[in-house]
C-alpha cells in the first residue's frame, strides 16, 4: 500500500464517529489448505461523521457488504483499524465486544431471511433487549409495543408471526429490532433492494424520519444509485475492495472525477430522450478478487487508462484486444493442468490450452494492427507456445504497461521485487472529495478530457 | 424512546392492547370455564387409572436412579484408575492421594456441568444478591460456581453426615407410600375384571369377572383399555384446542398449519394410530395380557393356579408345568382364540414354550419401545448437538465430526452392534444387566445410528446457520448457545423428527434381527424377534401362528413408523400438496 490514509480534513465542527483506517478483510486466509485469500476489502480508509448518511455503492461483489459486516465485527478484519468514538473495535472481544454491540446494529437486505419465522414479532423485537437485560420483562414488552408504533406497525402485531406480513412490513419489523437497543450507528445493507418500488419509498422515508428522530448515523449500502442520491449526504464508490471516490453526494453525482464513478453513473438511464449525454459501457467483468490487478484495481477496464507515450495513438480496438489478451494469459497462468491434459499435450492433442491463433483471430482479426505491435504479439505467441505464460506477460507488460498497471513510469521494466505502484487519493474539489486515480496527478491529463477524446 | 407514540395509533392503547400483557394463569383466571371443564375431565381420566400411573412413576424413578448411579460411578472409576496408574509409578501413598484428588475433581467437574445446565433457571441473579454491579461474564461464572458449591455441599452432607441416611429413609418411605397407592384398583386392573379362574364341576366359571368365561372377561377388559386409551388421546387433542381457542395469545402460529396438514394426511394418520396402538400395547401390557408376565414368563414355578381336570376335580398346578403341556411346537398346538388344556385363555395361542403369545407380544412391545425410543433419543441428542456445533463454528470441529461419523458409518451397523454387544455381554458389564441387555443395546444402537441422523440434518443445519437472522442475533450479542437453541435448533428438529420416526422402525427390526440371531435381548425378557426365531421351525406345522403373528406385528409397526415419518415430513413442508394422493411415496426408508 503506497497510500495509507485519506487525510481527514480539519474542518471545524466536524464530529467524527467512525474512523476506518486501511481496513482489510480477506477470506479463507490461513485456511486449512492455505491458498490465496479473497481480498474482499483491500485497504479502505474513510470517516463517518455523527448524524450523517454515508452511502456505499458499487457493483455486486465489490466488497461493500463485507465492509459493512466488518464494521459490525460480523467478519474479522485482517488488518487495519475501525475506531468508534476513538475505540478500536477490532481489538474488542468478550465482554467489551458484547457491551459495544449495543451501539452498532444492522438492517439486513432480505426481509425473508432476517426474521426467524418460528418466533412472534414481539419475541423477535424483544430479543436484543433480553440479551442485554434491559429493565424488567414488563417494560421490555411495553418498549416493543412502542417500537412497533415507531416503525408504523400496530401494537397488536406483537403476537403475530412473520409469515403474516408483507416484505415491506417485515423490513419494518427488522428496523424495529435494530432500534431496540437505541444504537448510534446503523449499517443498512441494501435495505430496500428486495422490496417493491412503491414500498421502497415508504421504507426510505421511514429511515429518514427515524434518523431525524433519534439522531442516527447510517452507513447505507446499495447498488441503486437513485436511492443513494436521495438519502445520502456523502457517497463512497467501491470497486474490487477499494474506495475509488468519496465525497458529497450531489457533487459526486453531477461531476464525477474518478473514471470508475463516471462509468457507473453513465449506466444510469437518462429519462430525457433528447439528452445528448455521452454514454459508454464498461467492457468485461470485474477481475477475480482473489487475483486483483497489481496496480490500480480498475486498470483492466478503465476507459481512460494511461498509455505508454509511444503507443498513445493506437486504435481503441487494438488496446481492447491487448487488454483482453492480458486477461486470458493471466487466467492461463493460474490454471493448473490436469495430468490428462499434460499427457494429451505430449501426444500432440489439442487441449483447452490451445495456441493463441484462435484468440488472436478473435481479438485482432478485423483490426489493423501496426507493425511494431504485431511483432510484439508474435513474440508473445511464441512464448505461450512454449508454455511460458509468465514470460509472455512480462513481455506484454514491458511494452504496453503504464503506471496504472503498477509499473514505474517510463522505465517499462518489470521487476518482481518492486512493490506495484498504486494510485493516490487526490483531492478533487474544495469540499474535500477524494478520488483514487493517477490521472489527477500533475503529470497526466484529467479523466474528463481523455474520456471525451477516446469515447466522445 | 418509550414516550414515542405515533399519531394514528393512540387507540392501540385501548382494550386490544391492555389485554395482552398477562401470563397464562391470568388469562385462565379471566375466563376459567373452558379450562376448568377440560381439567375436570382430565382429572377424571387420571383418577380412573391412578394406580397404573403411579406404577409408571415408580418405573420412571427407577430409570432415573439408574442413570444417576451411572454418572455417580464415574468419579470412583476415574479416581480408581488414576490411583492405580500413580500407585504403579510412585508408590501407594501418593497413589491414594492423587486418586482421591482425581475422584473429587471429577465429581466437581460433573457438578459444574450440572450447574451450567441449571444456571439459566436460577430465580435470583448474583448481582442482585450481592448488591453490586458486575459484568455479564463474571456474573454468569459466579452463578455457576456458586451453584457448584451448593451442589457440592449437598453431596457432602448426603455422603458424610447423618443427613444422608435421613434422606434415604425419607425417600424410601415415599417410595413405599407410592407403591401402596399404586395398588389401588384401576378401571382396567386385573383385580376389577379378573379373567383367571377355573371351570366348576357344575359347568360355570369361578373366579372370573361376574362368572363370565375367561375369554369374555378378557375381551371386556381389553375393550375398556382401548376405549380408555383413545378417549385420553381425544382429550389431549381437545385440551390443545381449548388452549388454542381461549388462551393462546397468537391467533395463528405456523404450527397450526402443520397440524392442519397432518390431520388431512391419511397415510400419516394411519401411521399415527398404529404407533399409538403400539404405545398403548406397551403401556397397558399387564391389562392386555391374559396371564400376568411374572407368573407366565419370569417365575412360572413360583405361581400356581387351579383348574378342573378331566376327572371333574379341582386341581392345583404350576404355571411352568402347564406351560410344558401347552407348547405350540408342531406336536401339539394351542392356536389363536382357544383355551389350553388347563382352561387358560390364549387369544393368540401359545409360544413354543407354552407361554401366552399375547403376554409375550405386549411385554415385547415394552422392550422394543424402550430400546427404540432410548436409542433414537440418545442418537438424536448427539446428532443435534454435533450438527449445531459444526454448522455454527465450522472449521476444524466440522472436519473432526465428519471424520468421526464417516469412520462409524463405514462399519456396517449390524456388524458394529454385534461386536459391541458381544464385548459388553462377555465381560458382564453392569450396563448389560437391565432389561437383559436392552439398555446396553439402546446405547450401542444410539452410538451406531447417530452418524446417519447427523448426516440427515447436516445440510439443514448449514443452511440455517447462513440465515440472516443468525447474523442479526450476533450483531446484538446473543450467546452462541442461545443462537443455536433459539435460532437454529427449531429448524433442525423437524428434519430429525422425520428421520427419527423412520429410524424407530429400523431399530425395531435391528433389535429383532439381533434377538433372532441369539444376540441382543436374552431370555426371559420377551422380545418379538425371538418369537419369530422360536417359531421358525414350526412354520410348516399347525403351530405356524407363532412366527406369523410376530412377523405381522413387526411389519405393521415398522410400516406405521414410516407412515408417520412421511406424514410429519409432508406436514412440515408448506409446499406439500395436502390433498394430493402421493401418500406413502417414500415409505420404507428406515428399514434395517
Amino acid at each position: 500500500m503506497s497510500q495509507e490514509t485519506v487525510t481527514p480534513d480539519e474542518r471545524p465542527g466536524r464530529d467524527t464517529m467512525v474512523e476506518v483506517r486501511n481496513l482489510k478483510t480477506y477470506y479463507e486466509q490461513g485456511g486449512l489448505f492455505g491458498g490465496t485469500p479473497v481480498k474482499a476489502v483491500d485497504g479502505v480508509s474513510f470517516d463517518i461523521e455523527r448524524g450523517e448518511t454515508l452511502g456505499l455503492v458499487g457493483e455486486s461483489g465489490c466488497g461493500k457488504t463485507t465492509l459493512g459486516r466488518t464494521l459490525l465485527q460480523l467478519e474479522e478484519a485482517t488488518a487495519g483499524e475501525i475506531r468508534f468514538d476513538g475505540v478500536d473495535v477490532t481489538t474488542l472481544s468478550g465482554e467489551e465486544l458484547y457491551e459495544w454491540r449495543q451501539n452498532a446494529q444492522m438492517v439486513f437486505q432480505d426481509p425473508e431471511s432476517s426474521l426467524n419465522d418460528r418466533m412472534t414479532i414481539g419475541e423477535i423485537i424483544r430479543e436484543p433487549l433480553d440479551v442485554h437485560d434491559w429493565k424488567t420483562a414488563r417494560e421490555r414488552k411495553q418498549k416493543v409495543r412502542d417500537l412497533l408504533d415507531t416503525v408504523g406497525l400496530k401494537r397488536e402485531h406483537y403476537y403475530r408471526y412473520p409469515h403474516q406480513f408483507s416484505g415491506g412490513q417485515r423490513q419494518r419489523i427488522g428496523i424495529a429490532r435494530t432500534l431496540a437497543l437505541e444504537p448510534d450507528f446503523i449499517v443498512l445493507d441494501e435495505p430496500v433492494s428486495a422490496l417493491d418500488v412503491s414500498v421502497q419509498a415508504e421504507i426510505i422515508n421511514l429511515l429518514e424520519d427515524l434518523q431525524d428522530e433519534f439522531g442516527l448515523t447510517y452507513l447505507f449500502i446499495a447498488h441503486d444509485l437513485s436511492v443513494v442520491r436521495h438519502i445520502c449526504d456523502r457517497v463512497a464508490v467501491m470497486y474490487l475492495g477499494h474506495i475509488m471516490e468519496i465525497g458529497p453526494t450531489e457533487e459526486l453525482f453531477s461531476d464525477p472525477a474518478n473514471p470508475y464513478t463516471q462509468s457507473l453513473l453513465s449506466a444510469i438511464p437518462e429519462p430525457d430522450p433528447t439528452s445528448t449525454k455521452q454514454r459508454f459501457t464498461l467492457r468485461g467483468t470485474p477481475p477475480n478478487p482473489r487475483y486483483p490487478p497489481e496496480g490500480c484495481p480498475f486498470a483492466t477496464r478503465c476507459p481512460v487508462r494511461i498509455r505508454p507515450p509511444e503507443y498513445e495513438h493506437l486504435d481503441e480496438e487494438v488496446w481492447e484486444g491487448i487488454g483482453t489478451l492480458r486477461e486470458v494469459l493471466r487466467e492461463r497462468e493460474r490454471a493448473e493442468r490436469t495430468v490428462r491434459e499434460r499427457i494429451g499435450e505430449l501426444l500432440g492433442r489439442e487441449s483447452r490450452f490451445k495456441s493463441l491463433d484462435e484468440t488472436y483471430d478473435e481479438l485482432f482479426g478485423d483490426v489493423a494492427v501496426p507493425e511494431d505491435v504485431q511483432s510484439v504479439l508474435d513474440d508473445v505467441a511464441d512464448l505461450v507456445e512454449n508454455d511460458d505464460e509468465a514470460a509472455a506477460l512480462a513481455l506484454l507488460a514491458e511494452e504496453f504497461a503504464s503506471v496504472c498497471d503498477g509499473h514505474a513510469d517510463g522505465s517499462g521494466g518489470f521487476d518482481e521485487d518492486d512493490e506495484p505502484i498504486q494510485p493516490e487519493y487526490h483531492s478533487v474539489s474544495v469540499s474535500g472529495r477524494k478520488s483514487f486515480c493517477h490521472r489527477h496527478a500533475e503529470a497526466y491529463r484529467e479523466p474528463d478530457d481523455v474520456l471525451d477524446e477516446r469515447h466522445g | 424512546m418509550s414516550e414515542v407514540s405515533g399519531p394514528t395509533t393512540d387507540e392501540a392503547n385501548g382494550p386490544a392492547d391492555s389485554g395482552v400483557d398477562r401470563s397464562l394463569r391470568e388469562r385462565i383466571r379471566s375466563n376459567p370455564r373452558p379450562a376448568l371443564l377440560w381439567a375436570a375431565g382430565a382429572l377424571f381420566l387420571v383418577a380412573l387409572e391412578f394406580g397404573r400411573l403411579l406404577d409408571g412413576v415408580l418405573v420412571f424413578g427407577q430409570a432415573i436412579v439408574f442413570v444417576i448411579e451411572g454418572f455417580a460411578s464415574l468419579p470412583p472409576y476415574i479416581g480408581g484408575n488414576v490411583e492405580g496408574v500413580v500407585a504403579g509409578v510412585a508408590g501407594d501413598t501418593p497413589g491414594l492421594l492423587v486418586g482421591a484428588l482425581a475422584h473429587d475433581g471429577t465429581l466437581l467437574a460433573v457438578m459444574f456441568v450440572v450447574a451450567t445446565l441449571l444456571q439459566g433457571y436460577l430465580p435470583v441473579r448474583l448481582d442482585d444478591v450481592l448488591g453490586r454491579e458486575m459484568s455479564r461474564r463474571r456474573r454468569i461464572y459466579g452463578e455457576r460456581l456458586a451453584l457448584t458449591a451448593i451442589l457440592g455441599a449437598v453431596a457432602f452432607a448426603l455422603i458424610y453426615t447423618p443427613v444422608g441416611s435421613i434422606v434415604d429413609t425419607e425417600v424410601g418411605a415415599w417410595v413405599t407410600g407410592v407403591g401402596i397407592l399404586s395398588d389401588l384398583p384401576t378401571l382396567t386392573s386385573r383385580e376389577l375384571i379378573p379373567n383367571l379362574g377355573h371351570r366348576t364341576p357344575g359347568g360355570g366359571w369361578e373366579g372370573t369377572f361376574m362368572g363370565l368365561s375367561p375369554a369374555w372377561a378378557w375381551a371386556i377388559r381389553n375393550v375398556l383399555v382401548w376405549i380408555y386409551a383413545f378417549v385420553c388421546l381425544a382429550w389431549v387433542w381437545r385440551g390443545y384446542n381449548v388452549y388454542r381457542t381461549y388462551y393462546r395469545e397468537a391467533d395463528w402460529t405456523p404450527r397450526d398449519d402443520t397440524v392442519k396438514r397432518f390431520r388431512n394426511h391419511y397415510w400419516g394418520m394411519f401411521g399415527l394410530i398404529i404407533v399409538f396402538a403400539f404405545v398403548v400395547l406397551a403401556a397397558f401390557a399387564p391389562a392386555i395380557s391374559p396371564v400376568p408376565a411374572d407368573a407366565n414368563i419370569y417365575e412360572p414355578y413360583n405361581h400356581e393356579f387351579e383348574y378342573l381336570n378331566d376327572d371333574g376335580e379341582i386341581e392345583t398346578v404350576y404355571q411352568g408345568r402347564a406351560n410344558l403341556l401347552s407348547e405350540s411346537d408342531g406336536q401339539g398346538t394351542v392356536g389363536p382364540m382357544s383355551y389350553d388344556d388347563f382352561d387358560r385363555w390364549m387369544p393368540l395361542g401359545t409360544t413354543p414354550d407354552g407361554e401366552s403369545m399375547t403376554t409375550n407380544l405386549a411385554y415385547g412391545a415394552r422392550t422394543s419401545l424402550i430400546i427404540a425410543l432410548s436409542a433414537v433419543g440418545f442418537g438424536a441428542l448427539i446428532a443435534i448437538m454435533l450438527s449445531l456445533l459444526s454448522a455454527y463454528y465450522r472449521g476444524l470441529l466440522d472436519i473432526i465430526v465428519v471424520f468421526t461419523s464417516d469412520t462409524i458409518i463405514s462399519i456396517p451397523v449390524l456388524v458394529l452392534v454385534m461386536m459391541l454387544v458381544v464385548i459388553f455381554q462377555q465381560s458382564e458389564h453392569w450396563l448389560a444387566e437391565p432389561l437383559d441387555g436392552g439398555v446396553l443395546l439402546a446405547i450401542i444402537l444410539g452410538f451406531a445410528y447417530w452418524p446417519g441422523m447427523w448426516r440427515s440434518i447436516r445440510g439443514p443445519s448449514l443452511q440455517v446457520a447462513e440465515e440472516e437472522w443468525v447474523d442479526a442475533a450476533k450483531t446484538y450479542g446473543q450467546t452462541p448457545r442461545k443462537i443455536m437453541r433459539k435460532h437454529m435448533a427449531p429448524y433442525i428438529m423437524s428434519y430429525i423428527m422425520i428421520y427419527a420416526s423412520l429410524l424407530l422402525g429400523g431399530i425395531i427390526i435391528t433389535v429383532s434381527a439381533l434377538s433372532f440371531l441369539g444376540l441382543g435381548i436374552t431370555e426371559p425378557t420377551p422380545e418379538w424377534g425371538r418369537l419369530i426365531s422360536d417359531g421358525r421351525p414350526y412354520i410348516g406345522t399347525d403351530s405356524y401362528h407363532v412366527s406369523t403373528i410376530a412377523g405381522i406385528v413387526i411389519a405393521l409397526v415398522v410400516l406405521a413408523f414410516n407412515a408417520l415419518g412421511d406424514g410429519i415430513r409432508d406436514a412440515i413442508d408448506p409446499e406439500a400438496d395436502v390433498d394430493g394422493g402421493d401418500a406413502g411415496a417414500t415409505a420404507g426408508g428406515g428399514g434395517g
